[in-house]
């Protein structure tokens, strides 16, 4: 349910750094999400469908969810590995919370018609 | 916030800065704003979260019953409807304002700030924020708390940390409540807190009963020790 509150930010995100003449010639808006930010894509799309017909905005508009997976550098090893099934130890066993992706909640790029 | 618009021509591709475009930078802002606020006032800030019937509003009355004699707290309710919660928690006598968030998931920073504005604060040593009863949003949302403190309820089942990753994995306390009820039901406190460990090497633990009270001295111990830490670290700096 949060994910309405995010595509409401996605659109205030783009209203203060574009003018709405150029919002207007928007066709795509990729967003990079880490793992970690539990967002459900397909939850994301849904949200976005249903905030663009309320507000009667980018209605030909594509949404492009691209998530990254969780990754960790291990403070004591340097060892800069992938987290899988959540575990938050690094591959010789240390425990860490140093995260260096996978918290991302962004809007990576937006594509205009030239 | 963002005061002037990007100069880059809006044609074709356009790379976003991760800053101006981050989803989260509004209520981070906002949350930024009470962290300010409550290190000024020298008030320590909890949010309280957990799944729905895990016993965090009747924690609150607990914690009431116990430390009001000691210090001033006070609590910040959110819940999609009503005012029962509130309502249980002025019972014990201290203050508490409802948030109604009318269908809204889980609390945002603009929210809370709102809230604050209609308490006082003045002599207040410890604000609780009883977030709405949800392991999933109220996790993305930082509301300039100290600690983020969530409660596990035997009742649930001790698979919770691992289903749930960003909740317990961006908590500082996990409480497993109702341990009254261990006896009775399928819990394994030790998965529970593998399983937290897991997610979360710095997560702490304690198992307490609102019902029986145990534990409860233990958790009013280290709200103790996080109040007069704060107002300590205050004077300091």
């Amino acid at each position: 349910m949060h994910e309405i509150s995010l595509v409401r930010n996605i659109f205030r995100a783009l209203d203060s750094e574009f003018d709405q003449e150029e919002l207007a010639k928007l066709n795509q808006i990729d967003l990079k999400v880490g793992l970690l930010s539990n967002v459900e894509p397909i939850l994301m799309q849904n949200a976005f469908e249903a905030v663009t017909q309320d507000e009667n905005r980018f209605l030909e508009t594509k949404l492009v969810v691209n998530v990254v997976p969780i990754l960790i550098e291990c403070e004591l090893c340097g060892n800069v590995s992938e987290v899988r099934n959540y575990s938050f130890k690094c591959p010789n066993g240390h425990p860490t919370k140093n995260i260096i992706q996978g918290e991302e909640l962004t809007i990576e790029r937006v594509h205009f018609a030239d | 916030m963002a005061a002037e618009k990007s100069s880059k021509a809006a044609r074709g591709t356009v790379q976003c800065d991760n800053s101006s475009f981050n989803l989260l930078k509004a209520n981070d802002f906002v949350a930024d704003t009470i962290r300010k606020h409550v290190k000024e006032k020298q008030v320590l800030l909890i949010n309280v979260t957990s799944s729905a019937g895990s016993g965090k509003t009747t924690l609150m009355q607990e914690t009431a019953k116990r430390l009001s004699s000691k210090i001033k707290m006070k609590v910040l309710v959110g819940d999609l409807e009503t005012e029962r919660d509130a309502d249980r928690i002025r019972e014990t006598g201290i203050e508490a304002l409802q948030i109604v968030t009318g269908g809204i998931c889980h609390l945002e920073a603009q929210m809370v700030w709102q809230a604050m504005e209609q308490i006082s604060l003045e002599g207040t040593d410890l604000l609780f924020v009883e977030n709405v009863g949800n392991l999933v949003c109220p996790s993305s949302f930082d509301l300039g708390e100290d600690y983020r403190v969530t409660l596990l309820a035997s009742t649930e089942g001790d698979d919770k940390p691992k289903k749930y990753p960003k909740m317990f994995h961006t908590s500082d306390l996990m409480l497993v409540s109702k341990s009254d009820l261990l006896p009775y039901v399928p819990f394994s406190v030790e998965a529970a807190i593998q399983d937290a460990k897991d997610v979360n090497p710095d997560i702490e633990v304690m198992q307490i009963s609102s019902t029986n009270g145990d534990g409860i001295d233990e958790w009013c111990d280290w709200l103790m020790e996080k109040v007069n830490e704060k107002k300590h670290r205050e004077v300091i700096a």
